[in-house]
């Protein structure tokens, strides 16, 4: 008997149903005061997801924060950022794939995000590398927990994400070799 | 029994059979591994037997049959030193993370947060074996889309 299919080797029918849901979502993120009065017609799902996509922006943004401040540190954490990045897009987030903007503030995509001040950067490399670990454990346990409150779907790809939070964690920690 | 019902069982069924193969696939990734690596590999081989006997309680309270494990199965590539054993554990626990987060998305409640949990350690350990991750663990559709984000270690 064969070994059951690899995930990267599955067509994906699911493709179409992702982005069927994509739209709302974006239309979401790009709106700023959530409970101003709108419409109540955002489903929990949509906050669920907006909410998804603002977390992962904040993440994104303590990468940038630890890349600025800790430039030796670049190489390994450019490719964790860039992951994150493709999570908050993948809940509808507009933020783009780029490096770190050092002198623009990308002006979509920290209008709804929080606009908390940027995190300390602890003094030293392993220091900063355990505050970015333990902030995306926090994220990933916090989805985790979620995952029961939202439809199958969105509950996949949060768990998926979740799982990469987990992956991140342990590339962030033990994984210097 | 209800169609979401029925959709549970069908994806609790495939995490099964997954996890029958995975149990097998480390058999063989044992049999090839540096000792540098063995405990790691018996600590996953352990790993997946328990996953399997939870899923078979999970698929018998379902009123489901368990699915049993094959004979044999057929390698998806050669495994003849420790650089491919360690690839190969790679592609099992890849294997293993895309019928959680289908099982994720077909459960609910108990049995979802079971998935999720088994989503997260096979996607760590991927990493572990591979040195680097993917965006999106166990999602198929968005697989391959960009590079992971470390060259595979051997």
């Amino acid at each position: 008997m064969p070994f059951p299919p690899s995930p990267r080797a599955r067509s994906g029918p699911r493709r179409r149903s992702l982005l069927a849901v994509a739209p709302a979502a974006l239309a979401l993120s790009g709106c700023t005061g959530g409970d101003s009065g709108g419409p109540a017609a955002a489903s929990a799902a949509d906050r669920a997801r907006a909410r998804a996509a603002r977390d992962s922006e904040a993440l994104v943004e303590r990468y940038d924060a630890v890349i600025a401040a800790r430039p030796g540190l670049t190489g390994r954490l450019r490719p964790l950022r860039e992951e994150v990045v493709r999570h908050a897009r993948a809940f509808g987030s507009d933020r783009k794939a780029s490096p770190p903007a050092s002198a623009s503030a990308s002006p979509s995509a920290s209008a709804s995000a929080s606009p908390s001040p940027s995190p300390a950067v602890p003094g030293n490399d392993k220091e900063a590398l355990a505050g970015l670990a333990a902030a995306e454990r926090e994220l990933a346990d916090r989805r985790t927990k979620a995952l029961g409150a939202v439809p199958g779907e969105l509950a996949r790809l949060l768990a998926s994400v979740a799982a990469a939070g987990a992956a991140h964690v342990f590339l962030l920690t033990e994984g210097d070799a | 029994m209800s169609e979401a019902k029925d959709r549970e069982l069908r994806a609790l069924q495939a995490a099964l059979a997954a996890e029958h193969a995975a149990v097998y696939g480390y058999g063989v990734v044992g049999g090839k591994i540096g000792d540098g690596r063995r405990a790691e590999a018996v600590t996953a081989y352990d790993a997946h037997r328990a996953r399997r006997d939870a899923l078979v309680r999970e698929v018998k309270d379902l009123g489901g049959r368990p699915v049993a494990a094959s004979a044999g199965y057929a390698l998806p590539f050669a495994v003849p030193d420790a650089a491919a054993a360690v690839r190969f554990a790679a592609e099992l626990e890849d294997r293993v993370a895309g019928v959680y987060a289908d099982l994720v998305r077909a459960a609910a409640d108990g049995r979802r947060a079971l998935a999720a949990e088994a989503l997260r350690e096979a996607a760590v350990r991927a990493v572990r074996w591979r040195g680097g991750s993917v965006a999106f663990p166990g999602l198929a559709e968005r697989a391959g889309t960009a590079p992971p984000s470390a060259a595979p270690t051997a």
